[in-house]
């Protein structure tokens, strides 16, 4: 027996983004909303996210990741959101169908309107083909997290870190402050993939040396880890003969990126962006699906999650009005230019402000970043540094707008 | 275990599991040797995982003979022990004349062996069954499969144990006495008798060959490495496809398999190593595979690639000697109580039983053997969830709610499976001995998602320490211990 | 004296160029609010930094509380406070923000839990 039910509003994770997002709108009015969570308690990734600097922007205090999703849960529950946890969603069609499965059983609920927060997934090892043996004592970085934090179980004693992304450097803190050696963190390009302050409280503070232009060439150990070969890389990225070197250890943390966890939204027939690997979504957050709207690291991989719960808070508005009748076309395309990776949204409908997002493609400083439209500037920010790691924000003001020309996005070096 | 058993057979590959179900028919006690902590750990779960029709192997060759039987059988086999399969016929591209005249020349020689199902078809044909695999013409075998040789070994293991046969993992054979009478056959410190023996050894058979008092043979390793590529790609390719074979280069040369789960192997390649336990994957493979393989694949993509994995082949002959060597299934007067396997590499697989009961009618020869009348030939593998239409799922949540507790999110493995895996009648407790037998950490994430949670089941169900968690063998633990001892 | 220091109150991550004698400060460029220049001058004197750890928890759901400390401490004691945290243990139910060790080592901080773990049910 398959229990069918049906909702105005469903929101697939409850994470941050989810948390935020169902709030939002159930204060818009759509009570009839309800989260849909695969753990056993609400609160996503955070849960696992035990050091703080969560919420500085969002509430002038720095939280840690539960404290952060506590926040959101309280309100949850206060409201009396509906929410089931223990449920994973294994089905989504374009009709916005979900099939989850329960304990209690199956579940199909037939939704008016589908927000997918469902996160992201590490990039495993295989996907990066690091020759060599295959012994154990590979972790990827959130795997290793969610085994010391979640589960008190430690993983090594003396470690090496590939990919200086946040996870990785806030793992290395973590494992050197539960006595373990952690040697080298390794990023192959020439410069971090993480946040500057994560270099200074988790690398430099523990004298964690930070090789750039350096990768893993080789695992060696055939039953547990015992040696890593390193090497220097070249502007191609290509490791350098001659530049291998050997480092002792019995744990390789893997922080090489993350992906966008899209397979529901491949399955309703949500069309994605292969840079972000996230869904193409408008200004409304709305994919290509009407009705199905994505935010959170679903969307697009985030570093702060004080921005993932204003972004989840935008699409509130959208979403009732998609309800009530219908969300107006965003026929201008966005596009990203020179010096800049994708944005979000791609399209705007040139109605209401909007807020672009996206990453500069490498680090930069004295930079002026310029939207246009037509050949004339719509939009300007200056910013003294820019890195990849962390994401930046462009207002675009309605009133700049004029007609369905595209919107290209462009960084400029100002002398 | 037993002060004596009447026979030890020495490797829980699909031989060695083979040969015990088969002697498991009869009254006897039977011990099986196995270094690992699992079935199944050497090339029989590393390879394409194909029931090959029996056209690649020359007439007259116990290779071709065995090949043909096995593959007739597995229908019956595959239902008796509930092993997932699909008949999915292969194709055997070409390009030019020289591919005609090969094609050819294999079908002919595929008629003598006895091959069913097999004929040229043209380039329609190919599009019909595989649009996205280029080629002009081929030899269509109806009869070649795909399965799961981990399953397949498994359940050959179970249903043997089922029926007697002890099981002793962990258990490497490091010296073999004979008083003439009887083996002794120590593993450390610890030792196993009986008068009758089979060498299942695989990769180590040379060595055990030689235990035995017979010197002749040595083991080449040839490594061959897989890549696997996505469910993406494996809509693509439904069907086993592989250019038409270089006689030169021996093997079968780079082959696109489908899984049965979706994905694809391409692969082998074909490397003479020296260490018979060197698994390592190389990086030049990755460019060779790709480029071979996009000659009658084009779409392949390097993002569709997940993972890769190598097997090594038990060569009987070295690179310098090349060429071909059959099995060799012999009982021989320098150690008349024991059957001698060696050199057992593809069609290996798809030979397992005929080969297994070769070795039993050898050893009949000299041991009189009771047919056992309660022997059962059924197994009942592990239930899945994933391939269940809504209305089954919800039946089996209803019967089972660990059937509703979704442990794998990109394979959908639920507790239940999980358990059951964990609970296998073997009673084996590695990471990996679970990732097999039910599917988690085999998906896209590759245990990113799921591996915490089995770590976890698996110590509450076997009461294990953190430290003693095995990922795959022993001396590859996977935690410390605790993060918190006070 | 000169210093290169990477400023961690907001993510700008101001690169922050310090000249000083001993404990003194004698300039500050690279930041772009006053912040900043506080957090130089702090990390001449006594850097400060919040430490987040895991506590035991006996009878509850989990088996780990995690927690922080109420405010930064003096960057030298850090791993004097994670000894501390250490050798606790607290039984459930911990209700997110309970204090479960009072100003740490005289540091001026509370180790605080940062989650709510409930009891196991027996």
């Amino acid at each position: 027996m398959i229990k069918k039910i049906h909702r105005r509003a469903v929101v697939i994770g409850g994470g941050p983004a989810g948390l935020a997002a169902a709030i939002a709108i159930h204060d818009k009015g759509v009570e009839d909303v309800m989260i849909l969570e695969r753990e056993p308690r609400l609160g996503g990734i955070l849960n696992q996210c035990i050091h703080d600097g969560f919420g500085l922007t969002r509430f002038g205090e720095a939280l840690s990741g539960p404290e952060y999703a506590g926040r959101f849960i309280d309100l949850v529950n206060e409201k009396h959101i509906e929410y089931l946890t223990d449920c994973m969603v294994i089905g989504l069609t374009p009709e916005k169908v979900i099939t989850a499965a329960t304990r209690e059983g199956l579940l199909e609920i037939s939704a008016d309107a589908v927000i997918l927060s469902m996160g992201c997934r590490e990039r495993p090892r295989g996907a990066m083909s690091i020759p060599g043996d295959r012994p154990s004592g590979v972790f990827t970085a959130g795997v290793a997290q969610a085994y010391i934090n979640k589960q008190d179980l430690m993983i090594g004693k003396r470690a090496v870190i590939l990919g200086s992304g946040d996870i990785g450097m806030i793992m290395a803190r973590r494992l050197t402050l539960e006595g373990a050696r952690v040697e080298a963190v390794f990023e192959i390009l020439p410069y971090p993939s993480g946040l500057p302050r994560n270099i200074e409280q988790c690398l430099n503070d523990f004298g964690i040396p930070l090789y750039l232009s350096h990768t893993v060439t080789r695992i060696n150990g055939r039953k547990r880890l015992e040696s890593v070969t390193v090497s220097e890389v070249g502007p191609d990225m290509k490791p350098i003969p001659g530049t291998e070197k050997i480092w002792p250890c019995d744990t390789l943390i893997l922080s090489v990126g993350l992906i966008p966890e899209n397979e529901l939204s491949l399955q309703a027939g949500v069309e994605l962006d292969p840079v972000t690997r996230g869904p193409v979504t408008d200004e409304n957050c709305q994919t290509s699906v009407p009705g199905i709207f994505a935010c959170g690291n679903v969307l697009q991989v985030h570093d702060l999650v004080d921005f993932v719960s204003l972004e989840a808070e935008s699409l509130a508005g959208p979403v009732k009005e998609y309800l009530d009748g219908g969300l107006p076309d965003c026929r201008i395309p966005v596009e990203a230019g020179n010096g800049v990776r994708y944005t979000v949204p791609r399209r705007i409908s040139g109605g209401k402000d909007v807020t672009l997002s996206f990453r500069p493609s490498s680090p930069m400083r004295e930079v002026c970043y310029e939207a246009f439209q037509d050949g004339r500037v719509v939009s300007r920010l200056r910013l003294k540094k820019a890195v990849p790691a962390v994401m930046v924000h462009m207002d675009i003001k309605a009133s700049e707008l004029r007609g369905e020309g595209p919107v290209k996005v462009v960084a400029r070096i100002e002398e | 275990m037993k002060e004596r058993y009447d026979v030890i057979i020495i490797g829980a590959g699909v031989i060695g599991s083979a040969a015990a179900r088969e002697l498991s028919r009869y009254k006897l006690d039977i011990a099986v040797l196995e270094k690992m902590p699992d079935v199944c750990c050497g090339t029989s779960a590393r390879n394409s995982g194909v029931l090959h029709a029996g056209f690649n192997n020359r007439p007259g060759t116990k290779m071709a003979k065995y090949c043909v039987e096995g593959n007739a059988g597995f229908d019956r086999l595959a239902e008796e022990l509930d092993i997932p399969y699909k008949r999915t016929g292969k194709l055997v591209v070409g390009f030019n004349d020289d591919d005609r005249k090969a094609l050819e020349k294999l079908k002919a020689q595929g008629e003598a062996n006895g091959v069913p199902g097999l004929e040229m078809v043209d380039k329609a044909f190919i599009k019909e069954k595989l649009p996205f695999v280029e080629g002009e013409f081929a030899m269509w075998s109806a009869s070649t499969a795909i399965l799961n040789p981990f399953i397949y070994t498994v359940a050959l293991a179970e249903n043997a144990q089922k029926n007697g046969a002890e099981f002793f993992f962990d258990t490497e054979v490091t010296s073999i006495v004979d008083d003439g009478n009887m083996y002794t056959v120590n593993s450390g410190e610890r030792s196993f008798l009986a008068p009758y023996l089979i060498n299942c050894a695989g990769l180590g058979a040379d060595r055990i060959s030689r235990m035995l008092g017979i010197d002749e043979y040595t083991i080449y390793p040839c490594k061959g490495e897989y890549y696997v590529l996505d469910k993406r790609a494996g809509e693509m390719l439904t069907i086993p496809a592989y250019p038409v074979p270089n006689p030169k280069a021996g093997g079968l040369g780079i082959h696109i398999t489908p899984s049965l789960e979706g994905n694809v192997f391409i692969g082998p390649s074909n490397e003479y190593i020296d260490d018979p336990d060197d698994y390592a994957a190389e990086k030049d493979v990755m460019d060779m595979l790709l480029s071979d393989g996009g000659r009658i694949f084009p779409h392949i993509r390097r993002d569709h690639f997940i993972r890769n994995f190598t097997g090594i082949r038990p060569k009987l002959v070295s690179k310098e000697q090349g060429g071909f060597h059959d099995f060799v299934i012999e009982r021989r007067a320098e150690a008349p109580r024991a059957v001698n396997l060696m050199g057992i590499e593809s069609p290996g697989l798809t030979s397992a039983v005929p080969i297994a009961k070769e070795a039993v009618r050898l050893l009949q020869e000299v041991l009189p053997m009771e047919p056992d009348p309660t022997f059962d030939p059924y197994r009942k593998g592990i239930v899945t969830f994933r391939d269940k239409t809504p209305e089954e799922q919800a039946a089996l949540i209803e019967q089972d709610p660990d059937y509703g507790e979704i442990v794998c999110r990109c394979e959908t493995v639920t507790k239940a499976e999980v358990l059951q895996a964990i609970r296998n009648p073997l009673g084996v407790h590695t990471m990996t001995g679970v990732k097999y037998r039910c599917r988690t950490m085999m998906g896209r994430c590759q245990g990113g998602y799921c591996q915490m949670r089995v770590a976890a089941l698996l110590m509450e169900e076997t009461g294990m320490k953190p430290e003693e968690v095995r990922y795959n063998k022993t001396g590859a633990y996977v935690f410390t211990g605790k993060v918190r001892q006070i | 004296m000169k210093s290169e220091y990477i400023c961690t109150v907001c993510p700008n991550g101001c690169e922050l160029s310090v000249e000083y004698e001993g404990e003194t400060m004698i300039s500050c460029t690279g930041n772009l609010c006053r912040r900043g220049f506080e957090y130089a001058k702090s990390m001449i004197t006594d850097p400060m930094r919040s430490v987040t750890s895991s506590v035991l928890v006996e009878g509850g759901v989990m088996p780990l509380v995690s927690v922080r400390t109420s405010a930064p401490v003096s960057k030298k004691r850090m791993f004097d406070v994670v000894d501390v945290v250490k050798s606790m243990k607290v039984k459930a139910p911990v209700v997110m923000g309970q204090v479960l060790c009072e100003n740490v080592l005289g540091l001026g901080a509370d180790i605080i839990a940062t989650r709510t773990v409930e009891a196991a049910e027996k």
